[in-house]
């Protein structure tokens, strides 16, 4: 008796938490109009990784770059930015693109990035572009990343044979130095052998220094090497004989370093 | 309570649950957003970002594309909204200097220009 009375509320109950439900999920939803970047689709957050690291290669504002990729609350910032720069590489015509992702990830590697939340609505916003200081900044800071001097090539000016069995593997190492003698990320290297090419950066390995770029060879290729701002190619480059302690030999590897000459008076 | 009541309290109370647990304890969430929804201050930034690499590049088109992803109006409109933004929110002078001068190239070169006859 006391069950057949209760059947009807609880009959209504769940006919009402099913109308509830499909009214605030499908018909009226909690509509999302002013989100965040982290909330992006990943081509869009792509897109906007792109376009933060081009406005860093045009005004070499970090700290500003620093503050646009926290929005996007990316777990490891630098090394999304070096396969992007990777990928676009690949993509033909948008080299100009994967130099700047190039070097904002450079830039991040010498001085990670920490994660901060994102503002709340109404919170005040730590937006870049609001300056703190009302005075006019006519003039831009200055890139605290190695640049090198426009018009200087670059010359080889060490060639090193590297017998280390720790690497596991024979590597192409190259360091780009400037006048100053500081790497300089974001030099295009190009390496070619018989059977193909292959195109990357200095500076996608910070942790080796922002000048480091390496290349895995295989034993017996011989490889020719090009910087973008080199004149003169390198070639006849191959796995170096080494030979272990116990007699073995092993292939091993080429240390290239390349610098600006100082700037003439 | 006649079974017609507790029917029609049973049902209001099911309703209540449900909106509060669609609209409060699990609303919908959006992951996959696009620019178009923006907070205002993002997106304002999102167009300053590509005035600054507009700045350095001078690819109008290229420029116009990033600008698109904000929305079907036209990209000038963007960049005049990012200004009245940095207007009231203090951008710097650099900053609305460098909005400006993409909204005068966009101005000043329309992506369609209109064909008249001759």
């Amino acid at each position: 008796m006391r069950r057949a009375s209760t059947l009807p509320m609880l009959f209504g109950l769940a006919l009402g938490l099913a109308a509830g439900l499909y009214y605030s999920w499908r018909v009226d939803p909690v509509a999302y109009i002013d989100t965040d970047p982290s909330s992006l689709r990943a081509d869009y957050k792509a897109e906007y990784l792109s376009l933060v690291a081009s406005a860093y290669a045009a005004t070499g504002d970090l700290e500003r770059a620093r503050l646009r990729l926290a929005w996007l609350a990316l777990p490891e910032p630098a090394e999304t930015l070096s396969r992007m720069a990777q990928s676009r590489l690949a993509a033909s015509g948008l080299e100009t693109e994967a130099r700047a992702l190039a070097a904002l990830a450079a830039a991040l590697g010498e001085r990670p990035l920490q994660v901060l939340k994102t503002p709340a609505p109404g919170e005040t916003p730590a937006t870049p572009t609001a300056s703190p200081t009302v005075a006019p900044t006519p003039t831009r800071a200055a890139s605290p990343t190695p640049s090198p001097t426009p018009g200087s090539a670059f010359e080889l000016v060490d060639r090193e044979a590297i017998c280390d069995p720790a690497l596991g593997e024979s590597l192409l190492q190259i360091e780009v130095l400037d006048a100053a003698g500081e790497g300089v990320p974001g030099i295009q290297v190009l390496v070619i052998w018989d059977e193909g090419q292959d195109r990357f950066y200095t500076g996608l390995k910070p942790e080796l220094g922002l000048g480091y770029a390496d290349f895995s060879m295989q034993p017996g290729t011989v490889y020719s090497l090009q910087l973008s701002q080199a004149t003169i190619p390198i070639t006849g480059l191959a796995a170096e004989d080494c030979v272990g302690p116990e007699g073995e030999p092993y292939p091993g590897s080429i240390q290239l370093t390349f610098q600006q000459p100082p700037a003439s008076p | 309570m006649s079974i017609r009541l507790r029917f029609i309290t049973g049902l209001a109370l099911g309703l209540a649950v449900g909106l509060l647990y669609g609209w409060v304890l699990s609303p919908v969430r959006y992951v996959d957003t696009s620019p178009n929804v923006l907070r205002e201050d993002f997106r304002s930034d999102y167009v300053l970002m590509t005035a600054e690499a507009y700045g350095a590049e001078e690819d109008l088109a290229r420029a116009r594309m990033r600008l698109a992803a904000l929305g079907s109006e036209p990209p000038l409109n963007y960049v005049v909204a990012a200004i009245d933004y940095g207007l009231e929110s203090g951008y710097s002078p650099s900053d609305l200097q460098t909005l400006n001068r993409l909204a005068v190239d966009l101005r000043a070169s329309p992506a369609n220009p209109e064909i008249r006859a001759p």
